[in-house]
Protein backbone atom coordinates (compact mmCIF):
# COMPACT_ATOMS: atom_id res chain seq x y z
CA UNK A 1 0.00 0.00 0.00
CA UNK A 2 1.49 3.25 -0.83
CA UNK A 3 0.95 5.99 1.96
CA UNK A 4 0.93 9.81 2.09
CA UNK A 5 3.18 9.87 4.32
CA UNK A 6 5.33 7.45 6.29
CA UNK A 7 8.17 7.69 8.59
CA UNK A 8 10.83 4.60 8.94
CA UNK A 9 12.95 3.80 12.20
CA UNK A 10 12.78 7.88 12.91
CA UNK A 11 14.87 8.44 15.85
CA UNK A 12 15.91 11.89 17.68
CA UNK A 13 18.57 12.13 19.99
CA UNK A 14 19.51 15.64 20.95
CA UNK A 15 22.24 15.91 24.18
CA UNK A 16 22.66 12.01 24.47
CA UNK A 17 18.99 11.70 25.20
CA UNK A 18 16.27 9.77 22.99
CA UNK A 19 13.39 11.69 21.86
CA UNK A 20 11.69 9.50 20.03
CA UNK A 21 13.33 5.50 19.13
CA UNK A 22 12.36 4.01 15.57
CA UNK A 23 8.79 5.26 15.35
CA UNK A 24 7.12 4.15 11.87
CA UNK A 25 3.85 5.80 11.19
CA UNK A 26 2.04 5.34 8.05
CA UNK A 27 -1.05 7.60 6.63
CA UNK A 28 -2.85 7.11 3.83
CA UNK A 29 -4.00 9.55 1.61
CA UNK A 30 -7.10 11.33 2.25
CA UNK A 31 -7.61 9.97 5.79
CA UNK A 32 -7.31 11.59 9.49
CA UNK A 33 -5.12 10.08 11.48
CA UNK A 34 -4.65 10.73 15.04
CA UNK A 35 -1.47 10.92 17.11
CA UNK A 36 -1.70 10.26 20.62
CA UNK A 37 0.18 10.60 23.47
CA UNK A 38 0.38 11.69 26.68
CA UNK A 39 2.17 15.05 26.98
CA UNK A 40 6.18 14.52 26.63
CA UNK A 41 5.12 11.19 24.53
CA UNK A 42 7.51 12.58 21.58
CA UNK A 43 4.52 13.93 19.61
CA UNK A 44 5.74 17.44 18.97
CA UNK A 45 9.24 15.96 18.49
CA UNK A 46 7.80 13.54 15.32
CA UNK A 47 5.99 16.28 13.83
CA UNK A 48 8.90 18.66 13.86
CA UNK A 49 11.02 15.89 11.35
CA UNK A 50 8.04 15.36 9.65
CA UNK A 51 7.92 19.44 8.79
CA UNK A 52 11.60 19.27 8.04
CA UNK A 53 11.99 21.66 10.98
CA UNK A 54 14.45 18.93 13.15
CA UNK A 55 16.59 16.47 11.00
CA UNK A 56 16.28 12.61 12.05
CA UNK A 57 18.97 11.20 13.76
CA UNK A 58 18.15 7.97 12.46
CA UNK A 59 15.73 6.78 10.07
CA UNK A 60 14.09 8.58 7.12
CA UNK A 61 10.43 10.42 6.67
CA UNK A 62 8.71 9.78 3.14
CA UNK A 63 6.22 12.42 1.97
CA UNK A 64 4.02 12.51 -0.91
CA UNK A 65 6.38 9.31 -2.50
CA UNK A 66 10.11 11.43 -1.78
CA UNK A 67 12.54 10.65 0.88
CA UNK A 68 12.64 13.85 2.88
CA UNK A 69 16.20 15.86 2.75
CA UNK A 70 17.18 19.24 4.20
CA UNK A 71 16.92 20.64 0.27
CA UNK A 72 12.88 19.38 0.24
CA UNK A 73 11.15 22.35 -0.30
CA UNK A 74 9.00 21.86 -2.84
CA UNK A 75 7.46 19.28 -0.35
CA UNK A 76 6.50 22.14 1.83
CA UNK A 77 4.40 23.58 -0.74
CA UNK A 78 1.87 21.08 -0.56
CA UNK A 79 1.75 21.01 3.29
CA UNK A 80 0.15 22.88 5.96
CA UNK A 81 1.11 23.14 9.82
CA UNK A 82 1.14 24.68 12.80
CA UNK A 83 4.07 23.19 15.35
CA UNK A 84 3.09 23.87 18.71
CA UNK A 85 1.54 27.29 19.17
CA UNK A 86 1.25 29.04 16.08
CA UNK A 87 3.40 32.34 15.62
CA UNK A 88 2.38 35.34 14.25
CA UNK A 89 3.97 38.72 13.64
CA UNK A 90 2.32 40.25 16.30
CA UNK A 91 2.14 43.72 15.08
CA UNK A 92 0.78 43.09 11.89
CA UNK A 93 -3.13 42.37 11.37
CA UNK A 94 -4.74 38.63 10.94
CA UNK A 95 -5.27 39.84 7.41
CA UNK A 96 -2.04 41.16 6.72
CA UNK A 97 -0.32 37.80 8.48
CA UNK A 98 -2.33 35.30 6.48
CA UNK A 99 -1.38 37.62 3.24
CA UNK A 100 2.23 37.37 3.77
CA UNK A 101 1.91 33.82 4.16
CA UNK A 102 0.39 33.60 0.97
CA UNK A 103 3.48 36.12 -0.58
CA UNK A 104 6.10 33.30 1.23
CA UNK A 105 4.38 30.39 -0.02
CA UNK A 106 3.86 31.68 -3.64
CA UNK A 107 0.30 31.41 -3.24
CA UNK A 108 -1.97 33.73 -5.33
CA UNK A 109 -5.91 33.02 -5.34
CA UNK A 110 -8.13 35.64 -5.02
CA UNK A 111 -10.56 35.55 -2.18
CA UNK A 112 -8.62 32.76 -0.20
CA UNK A 113 -7.48 34.90 2.62
CA UNK A 114 -11.38 36.06 2.86
CA UNK A 115 -12.32 32.74 2.95
CA UNK A 116 -10.03 30.78 5.13
CA UNK A 117 -10.94 34.01 7.88
CA UNK A 118 -14.50 33.01 6.99
CA UNK A 119 -14.07 29.55 8.06
CA UNK A 120 -12.67 30.02 11.49
CA UNK A 121 -15.00 33.00 12.03
CA UNK A 122 -12.41 35.33 12.13
CA UNK A 123 -13.70 38.05 9.39
CA UNK A 124 -14.67 40.63 11.89
CA UNK A 125 -11.31 40.51 14.13
CA UNK A 126 -9.15 40.47 10.24
CA UNK A 127 -8.20 44.25 10.63
CA UNK A 128 -6.96 43.90 14.26
CA UNK A 129 -3.46 43.30 15.25
CA UNK A 130 -2.49 39.94 16.52
CA UNK A 131 -1.30 41.29 19.67
CA UNK A 132 -5.02 42.18 20.05
CA UNK A 133 -6.18 38.54 20.00
CA UNK A 134 -7.44 35.98 22.21
CA UNK A 135 -5.46 32.65 22.83
CA UNK A 136 -8.32 31.37 21.08
CA UNK A 137 -8.66 33.71 18.39
CA UNK A 138 -4.89 33.10 17.61
CA UNK A 139 -5.32 29.10 17.51
CA UNK A 140 -8.34 29.74 15.43
CA UNK A 141 -6.12 32.19 12.98
CA UNK A 142 -3.09 29.65 13.26
CA UNK A 143 -5.53 27.03 11.48
CA UNK A 144 -6.80 29.53 8.85
CA UNK A 145 -2.90 29.39 8.05
CA UNK A 146 -2.42 26.69 7.38
CA UNK A 147 -5.48 25.90 5.15
CA UNK A 148 -4.99 28.76 3.53
CA UNK A 149 -3.15 27.50 0.86
CA UNK A 150 -4.92 24.63 0.28
CA UNK A 151 -2.66 21.96 1.23
CA UNK A 152 -2.72 18.45 0.06
CA UNK A 153 -1.21 17.35 4.08
CA UNK A 154 -2.03 19.19 6.98
CA UNK A 155 -0.02 18.35 10.15
CA UNK A 156 -1.68 19.95 13.03
CA UNK A 157 0.26 19.63 16.52
CA UNK A 158 -2.68 19.74 19.36
CA UNK A 159 -4.80 22.13 17.28
CA UNK A 160 -7.45 23.09 19.78
CA UNK A 161 -5.40 23.93 22.77
CA UNK A 162 -6.73 27.34 23.80
CA UNK A 163 -9.95 26.53 22.04
CA UNK A 164 -13.44 26.28 24.38
CA UNK A 165 -15.40 23.39 23.76
CA UNK A 166 -17.67 25.03 21.19
CA UNK A 167 -14.29 25.94 19.76
CA UNK A 168 -13.15 22.64 19.95
CA UNK A 169 -15.91 20.99 18.24
CA UNK A 170 -15.87 23.98 14.91
CA UNK A 171 -12.89 22.71 14.11
CA UNK A 172 -13.39 19.25 14.33
CA UNK A 173 -16.08 19.60 12.39
CA UNK A 174 -14.03 22.06 9.86
CA UNK A 175 -11.38 18.92 9.71
CA UNK A 176 -13.70 16.38 8.85
CA UNK A 177 -15.13 18.48 6.34
CA UNK A 178 -11.99 19.12 4.64
CA UNK A 179 -11.18 15.48 4.72
CA UNK A 180 -14.26 14.62 3.05
CA UNK A 181 -14.98 17.69 0.69
CA UNK A 182 -11.51 18.91 0.01
CA UNK A 183 -9.52 15.31 0.23
CA UNK A 184 -7.08 16.43 2.56
CA UNK A 185 -5.31 14.19 4.59
CA UNK A 186 -4.80 15.11 8.03
CA UNK A 187 -2.44 14.14 10.96
CA UNK A 188 -3.36 15.45 14.47
CA UNK A 189 -2.35 15.54 17.71
CA UNK A 190 -3.73 15.26 20.51
CA UNK A 191 -3.38 13.71 24.01
CA UNK A 192 -7.21 14.26 24.70
CA UNK A 193 -8.38 11.16 23.60
CA UNK A 194 -12.26 12.11 23.20
CA UNK A 195 -10.80 15.20 20.38
CA UNK A 196 -9.83 12.20 18.22
CA UNK A 197 -11.74 9.78 18.86
CA UNK A 198 -14.80 11.21 17.32
CA UNK A 199 -12.94 12.47 13.84
CA UNK A 200 -9.76 10.00 13.55
CA UNK A 201 -9.94 6.90 10.71
CA UNK A 202 -6.55 5.53 12.47
CA UNK A 203 -5.28 6.23 15.23
CA UNK A 204 -1.11 5.82 16.33
CA UNK A 205 -0.65 5.84 19.49
CA UNK A 206 3.46 7.15 21.06
CA UNK A 207 4.50 6.07 24.34
CA UNK A 208 7.68 7.48 25.84
CA UNK A 209 8.96 8.21 22.26
CA UNK A 210 8.19 4.57 20.98
CA UNK A 211 5.45 3.78 18.64
CA UNK A 212 2.98 1.67 20.21
CA UNK A 213 0.39 0.63 17.85
CA UNK A 214 -1.29 2.15 15.04
CA UNK A 215 -4.62 0.74 14.92
CA UNK A 216 -7.95 1.95 12.59
CA UNK A 217 -10.67 3.16 14.36
CA UNK A 218 -12.79 0.20 12.64
CA UNK A 219 -10.19 -1.96 14.42
CA UNK A 220 -10.48 -1.06 17.47
CA UNK A 221 -14.45 -1.33 17.33
CA UNK A 222 -14.41 -4.88 16.05
CA UNK A 223 -11.51 -6.08 18.70
CA UNK A 224 -13.39 -4.04 21.94
CA UNK A 225 -15.59 -6.00 24.26
CA UNK A 226 -19.03 -4.40 23.07
CA UNK A 227 -22.03 -5.63 25.08
CA UNK A 228 -25.76 -4.81 25.74
CA UNK A 229 -26.52 -3.93 29.14
CA UNK A 230 -30.17 -4.80 30.03
CA UNK A 231 -31.95 -3.40 33.26
CA UNK A 232 -35.31 -5.16 33.80
CA UNK A 233 -37.74 -5.80 36.76
CA UNK A 234 -37.09 -9.68 36.72
CA UNK A 235 -33.53 -11.25 35.78
CA UNK A 236 -34.57 -14.62 36.48
CA UNK A 237 -37.14 -14.30 33.74
CA UNK A 238 -35.06 -12.52 31.31
CA UNK A 239 -32.40 -15.04 31.36
CA UNK A 240 -34.70 -17.69 30.51
CA UNK A 241 -35.93 -15.70 27.38
CA UNK A 242 -32.29 -15.22 26.75
CA UNK A 243 -31.43 -18.63 26.84
CA UNK A 244 -34.24 -20.81 25.75
CA UNK A 245 -36.20 -18.22 23.34
CA UNK A 246 -32.90 -16.56 21.79
CA UNK A 247 -30.64 -19.42 22.23
CA UNK A 248 -28.15 -17.16 23.87
CA UNK A 249 -24.96 -18.44 25.98
CA UNK A 250 -22.80 -15.73 26.86
CA UNK A 251 -24.59 -13.45 28.93
CA UNK A 252 -23.81 -12.46 32.62
CA UNK A 253 -26.43 -11.58 35.45
CA UNK A 254 -24.26 -8.68 37.13
CA UNK A 255 -26.63 -7.68 40.32
CA UNK A 256 -30.58 -8.46 40.60
CA UNK A 257 -31.81 -6.73 37.53
CA UNK A 258 -28.88 -6.24 35.56
CA UNK A 259 -27.64 -8.62 32.36
CA UNK A 260 -24.52 -8.16 30.19
CA UNK A 261 -25.28 -9.84 27.04
CA UNK A 262 -21.83 -10.90 25.26
CA UNK A 263 -23.48 -12.30 22.44
CA UNK A 264 -23.24 -10.30 19.18
CA UNK A 265 -25.33 -12.38 16.92
CA UNK A 266 -28.23 -10.91 18.20
CA UNK A 267 -29.45 -7.65 17.18
CA UNK A 268 -30.42 -4.69 19.67
CA UNK A 269 -34.12 -5.07 18.22
CA UNK A 270 -34.45 -8.65 18.20
CA UNK A 271 -33.82 -8.53 21.45
CA UNK A 272 -36.06 -6.30 22.91
CA UNK A 273 -39.04 -7.36 20.61
CA UNK A 274 -38.59 -10.74 22.39
CA UNK A 275 -38.43 -9.98 25.41
CA UNK A 276 -41.25 -7.86 25.79
CA UNK A 277 -43.51 -10.77 24.16
CA UNK A 278 -42.45 -12.74 26.88
CA UNK A 279 -43.46 -10.10 29.34
CA UNK A 280 -40.43 -9.28 30.67
CA UNK A 281 -40.31 -5.60 31.82
CA UNK A 282 -37.19 -3.32 30.66
CA UNK A 283 -36.26 -0.46 32.23
CA UNK A 284 -32.97 0.41 30.41
CA UNK A 285 -31.38 -0.71 27.52
CA UNK A 286 -28.12 0.11 26.08
CA UNK A 287 -25.34 -0.72 23.87
CA UNK A 288 -21.86 -0.75 25.29
CA UNK A 289 -18.27 -0.37 23.81
CA UNK A 290 -14.64 -0.09 25.26
CA UNK A 291 -13.66 3.67 24.09
CA UNK A 292 -10.64 4.90 22.51
CA UNK A 293 -9.45 6.28 25.60
CA UNK A 294 -10.05 2.85 27.23
CA UNK A 295 -7.61 1.44 24.52
CA UNK A 296 -5.16 4.07 25.18
CA UNK A 297 -4.80 3.62 28.39
CA UNK A 298 -4.69 -0.42 28.56
CA UNK A 299 -2.15 -0.26 26.49
CA UNK A 300 -0.15 2.21 28.29
CA UNK A 301 -0.63 1.00 31.59
CA UNK A 302 0.85 -2.19 29.49
CA UNK A 303 4.17 -0.52 28.99
CA UNK A 304 4.14 0.83 32.55
CA UNK A 305 3.62 -2.63 33.95
CA UNK A 306 6.46 -4.41 31.41
CA UNK B 1 15.54 37.54 -3.65
CA UNK B 2 14.19 41.09 -4.57
CA UNK B 3 11.21 40.22 -3.24
CA UNK B 4 12.16 38.66 -0.23
CA UNK B 5 13.73 41.49 0.85
CA UNK B 6 10.73 43.82 0.14
CA UNK B 7 9.16 41.12 2.08
CA UNK B 8 11.05 41.50 4.97
CA UNK B 9 11.07 45.60 4.78
CA UNK B 10 6.86 45.08 4.87
CA UNK B 11 7.41 42.43 7.76
CA UNK B 12 9.96 44.58 9.86
CA UNK B 13 7.41 47.66 9.43
CA UNK B 14 9.88 49.44 7.77
CA UNK B 15 8.09 53.08 8.12
CA UNK B 16 8.97 52.80 11.57
CA UNK B 17 12.88 52.67 10.94
CA UNK B 18 12.86 55.24 8.29
CA UNK B 19 10.78 57.77 10.82
CA UNK B 20 13.46 56.73 13.79
CA UNK B 21 16.50 57.21 11.53
CA UNK B 22 15.07 60.78 10.29
CA UNK B 23 14.62 61.89 14.31
CA UNK B 24 17.77 60.39 14.83
CA UNK B 25 19.55 63.00 11.65
CA UNK B 26 17.97 65.82 13.05
CA UNK B 27 19.19 65.04 16.31
CA UNK B 28 22.80 64.66 14.86
CA UNK B 29 22.27 67.59 13.13
CA UNK B 30 21.87 69.96 15.51
CA UNK B 31 24.18 68.27 18.02
CA UNK B 32 26.83 68.85 15.20
CA UNK B 33 25.75 72.60 14.75
CA UNK B 34 26.28 73.08 17.75
CA UNK B 35 29.31 71.93 18.15
CA UNK B 36 31.08 73.24 14.80
CA UNK B 37 31.98 76.25 16.30
CA UNK B 38 34.70 74.98 18.41
CA UNK B 39 35.72 73.10 15.35
CA UNK B 40 37.68 75.37 13.19
CA UNK B 41 39.83 74.65 10.62
CA UNK B 42 42.66 72.17 11.45
CA UNK B 43 42.38 68.67 9.33
CA UNK B 44 42.90 65.13 10.67
CA UNK B 45 43.92 62.32 8.57
CA UNK B 46 41.24 59.74 10.11
CA UNK B 47 39.63 58.66 6.50
CA UNK B 48 41.31 58.45 3.09
CA UNK B 49 42.28 62.10 2.71
CA UNK B 50 42.81 64.77 5.41
CA UNK B 51 39.86 65.40 6.88
CA UNK B 52 38.96 68.90 8.12
CA UNK B 53 37.80 68.88 11.98
CA UNK B 54 33.72 69.32 10.89
CA UNK B 55 33.81 66.41 8.21
CA UNK B 56 35.41 63.93 10.38
CA UNK B 57 32.90 64.73 13.37
CA UNK B 58 30.22 64.44 10.43
CA UNK B 59 31.75 61.14 9.88
CA UNK B 60 32.45 59.84 13.54
CA UNK B 61 29.19 60.29 14.98
CA UNK B 62 27.12 59.68 12.04
CA UNK B 63 29.18 55.60 11.80
CA UNK B 64 28.56 56.01 15.23
CA UNK B 65 24.93 55.88 15.69
CA UNK B 66 24.60 53.94 12.85
CA UNK B 67 26.60 50.98 13.38
CA UNK B 68 24.19 50.69 16.91
CA UNK B 69 21.09 51.26 14.72
CA UNK B 70 22.29 48.58 12.37
CA UNK B 71 22.69 46.07 15.39
CA UNK B 72 19.05 47.52 16.30
CA UNK B 73 17.57 46.60 12.78
CA UNK B 74 19.57 42.97 12.61
CA UNK B 75 18.30 42.06 16.60
CA UNK B 76 14.64 43.28 15.35
CA UNK B 77 14.94 41.56 11.81
CA UNK B 78 16.88 38.21 12.61
CA UNK B 79 17.03 37.81 15.80
CA UNK B 80 13.67 38.45 17.34
CA UNK B 81 12.31 35.71 14.86
CA UNK B 82 14.63 33.05 16.67
CA UNK B 83 13.57 35.05 20.28
CA UNK B 84 9.93 34.94 19.15
CA UNK B 85 9.52 31.58 17.58
CA UNK B 86 8.59 32.90 14.20
CA UNK B 87 11.69 30.97 12.45
CA UNK B 88 10.00 28.07 12.33
CA UNK B 89 6.86 29.69 10.11
CA UNK B 90 9.76 31.02 8.18
CA UNK B 91 11.91 27.80 7.65
CA UNK B 92 8.27 26.25 7.34
CA UNK B 93 8.21 27.90 3.38
CA UNK B 94 9.73 25.98 0.40
CA UNK B 95 12.27 28.28 0.28
CA UNK B 96 15.99 27.89 0.94
CA UNK B 97 17.09 28.70 4.72
CA UNK B 98 20.02 30.41 3.16
CA UNK B 99 17.95 32.52 1.20
CA UNK B 100 15.66 33.85 4.04
CA UNK B 101 18.45 34.59 6.43
CA UNK B 102 20.53 36.90 3.02
CA UNK B 103 17.29 38.96 2.32
CA UNK B 104 17.50 39.51 5.98
CA UNK B 105 21.04 40.18 6.46
CA UNK B 106 20.37 42.45 3.14
CA UNK B 107 17.57 44.11 4.14
CA UNK B 108 19.08 45.66 6.86
CA UNK B 109 22.21 46.25 5.29
CA UNK B 110 20.79 48.15 1.92
CA UNK B 111 18.59 49.87 4.23
CA UNK B 112 21.51 51.22 6.32
CA UNK B 113 24.02 52.22 3.85
CA UNK B 114 21.12 53.94 2.31
CA UNK B 115 19.87 55.91 5.57
CA UNK B 116 23.64 56.75 6.64
CA UNK B 117 24.48 58.10 3.24
CA UNK B 118 20.66 60.28 2.87
CA UNK B 119 21.86 60.86 6.33
CA UNK B 120 25.50 62.30 6.07
CA UNK B 121 24.22 64.52 2.84
CA UNK B 122 21.43 66.11 4.50
CA UNK B 123 23.83 66.87 7.27
CA UNK B 124 26.60 68.27 4.96
CA UNK B 125 24.00 69.97 3.34
CA UNK B 126 22.73 72.18 6.05
CA UNK B 127 25.88 72.82 7.59
CA UNK B 128 27.54 73.98 4.27
CA UNK B 129 24.27 75.99 3.74
CA UNK B 130 24.89 77.22 6.90
CA UNK B 131 28.62 77.31 7.46
CA UNK B 132 29.03 81.19 7.58
CA UNK B 133 26.71 81.62 10.42
CA UNK B 134 28.17 78.49 12.40
CA UNK B 135 31.76 79.46 11.94
CA UNK B 136 32.99 77.06 9.33
CA UNK B 137 34.59 77.65 6.04
CA UNK B 138 32.57 76.27 3.02
CA UNK B 139 36.53 74.07 1.72
CA UNK B 140 35.91 72.12 5.55
CA UNK B 141 33.59 70.08 3.19
CA UNK B 142 34.66 69.51 -0.19
CA UNK B 143 31.98 68.90 -2.15
CA UNK B 144 33.61 69.48 -5.59
CA UNK B 145 36.72 66.62 -4.10
CA UNK B 146 35.97 63.36 -5.24
CA UNK B 147 38.40 62.19 -2.56
CA UNK B 148 34.98 63.64 -0.37
CA UNK B 149 32.45 61.63 -1.71
CA UNK B 150 34.78 58.15 -1.92
CA UNK B 151 36.09 58.42 1.63
CA UNK B 152 31.69 59.28 2.26
CA UNK B 153 30.89 55.75 0.63
CA UNK B 154 33.41 53.66 1.78
CA UNK B 155 33.35 55.02 5.85
CA UNK B 156 29.72 54.07 5.03
CA UNK B 157 29.70 50.58 3.75
CA UNK B 158 32.59 49.80 6.05
CA UNK B 159 30.58 50.96 9.23
CA UNK B 160 27.62 49.20 8.02
CA UNK B 161 29.20 45.56 7.91
CA UNK B 162 31.44 45.69 10.89
CA UNK B 163 27.90 46.41 12.89
CA UNK B 164 27.62 42.78 11.56
CA UNK B 165 30.32 41.03 14.06
CA UNK B 166 27.48 41.19 16.47
CA UNK B 167 24.71 39.23 14.52
CA UNK B 168 26.02 35.86 15.58
CA UNK B 169 26.71 36.93 19.15
CA UNK B 170 23.01 37.57 19.03
CA UNK B 171 21.73 34.55 17.38
CA UNK B 172 24.09 32.46 19.73
CA UNK B 173 22.39 33.64 22.53
CA UNK B 174 18.71 34.37 20.43
CA UNK B 175 18.69 37.62 22.28
CA UNK B 176 18.29 41.10 20.90
CA UNK B 177 19.84 42.87 23.87
CA UNK B 178 22.75 41.36 23.44
CA UNK B 179 23.06 42.14 19.58
CA UNK B 180 22.56 45.50 20.51
CA UNK B 181 24.96 45.38 23.40
CA UNK B 182 27.63 44.43 20.61
CA UNK B 183 26.32 46.36 18.06
CA UNK B 184 27.50 49.43 20.75
CA UNK B 185 30.79 48.00 21.62
CA UNK B 186 31.42 47.61 18.25
CA UNK B 187 31.00 51.45 17.76
CA UNK B 188 32.79 52.35 20.27
CA UNK B 189 35.98 49.77 19.91
CA UNK B 190 35.89 51.36 16.38
CA UNK B 191 35.35 54.55 17.04
CA UNK B 192 36.65 55.41 20.42
CA UNK B 193 39.79 56.41 22.42
CA UNK B 194 41.42 54.33 25.34
CA UNK B 195 44.57 56.27 26.75
CA UNK B 196 45.22 58.21 23.52
CA UNK B 197 45.58 54.90 21.30
CA UNK B 198 43.04 54.97 18.61
CA UNK B 199 42.32 52.78 16.00
CA UNK B 200 39.93 55.28 14.27
CA UNK B 201 41.13 55.83 10.96
CA UNK B 202 43.55 52.57 10.32
CA UNK B 203 42.75 51.49 6.85
CA UNK B 204 44.08 47.64 8.24
CA UNK B 205 42.15 47.35 10.81
CA UNK B 206 38.69 48.57 9.42
CA UNK B 207 39.30 45.85 5.94
CA UNK B 208 40.10 42.74 9.33
CA UNK B 209 37.05 43.94 10.69
CA UNK B 210 34.96 43.83 7.68
CA UNK B 211 36.59 40.13 6.38
CA UNK B 212 35.63 39.13 10.18
CA UNK B 213 32.19 40.61 9.64
CA UNK B 214 31.63 39.04 6.54
CA UNK B 215 32.74 35.88 7.96
CA UNK B 216 30.58 35.64 11.02
CA UNK B 217 27.49 36.06 8.67
CA UNK B 218 29.35 33.15 6.92
CA UNK B 219 29.83 30.95 9.75
CA UNK B 220 26.12 32.12 10.93
CA UNK B 221 24.03 30.44 8.08
CA UNK B 222 26.40 28.10 6.17
CA UNK B 223 25.11 25.25 7.82
CA UNK B 224 21.81 26.67 8.09
CA UNK B 225 19.58 23.79 6.24
CA UNK B 226 20.37 21.40 7.75
CA UNK B 227 20.38 22.34 11.89
CA UNK B 228 17.25 21.95 13.25
CA UNK B 229 14.99 24.66 14.52
CA UNK B 230 15.11 25.16 18.26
Amino acid sequence: MSYILQTNNLTKTIGGKKLVSNVDLHIKKGEIYGFLGLNGAGKTTVMKMITNLWKPTNGKVEVFGKTLTPQSYEVLKRMGSIIEFPKFYEHMTGYENLKLHCEYMGYYNHGSIENALDMLDLTNAAAKPVKNYSLGMKERLGIARAILCKPELLILDEPTNGLDPAGMKQIRDLLKTLCTEYGITIMISSHILSEIEGIANTVGVIHHGMMMKEISMKEIEQMSLAYIELSVLNSKKAAYVLSEKLGLTNFKIIEDGQIRIYDNHVSPQELSKMLVLNDVEIIAFGKKAETLEDYFLKMTAEVKNV
Amino acid sequence: MFKLIKLEFKKGNVIKYIRNSTVMTVVLLLFLIATAGSAGADTTSMGLYERSIINAAVELYNNMAYIVFTGIMLASFIVEEYEKGTISLMFSYPIKRQKIMLSKIFAVWIFNVAALILSKLFIYAILSALSSSIGISAEDIPFDSLMFWLDMLLSTVVMISIAYIGLPIGLKTKSSKATVVAAVLIACFSHGNIMGYTLLGNVYYYALLVILAVLFIFLSIYDIETKDVI
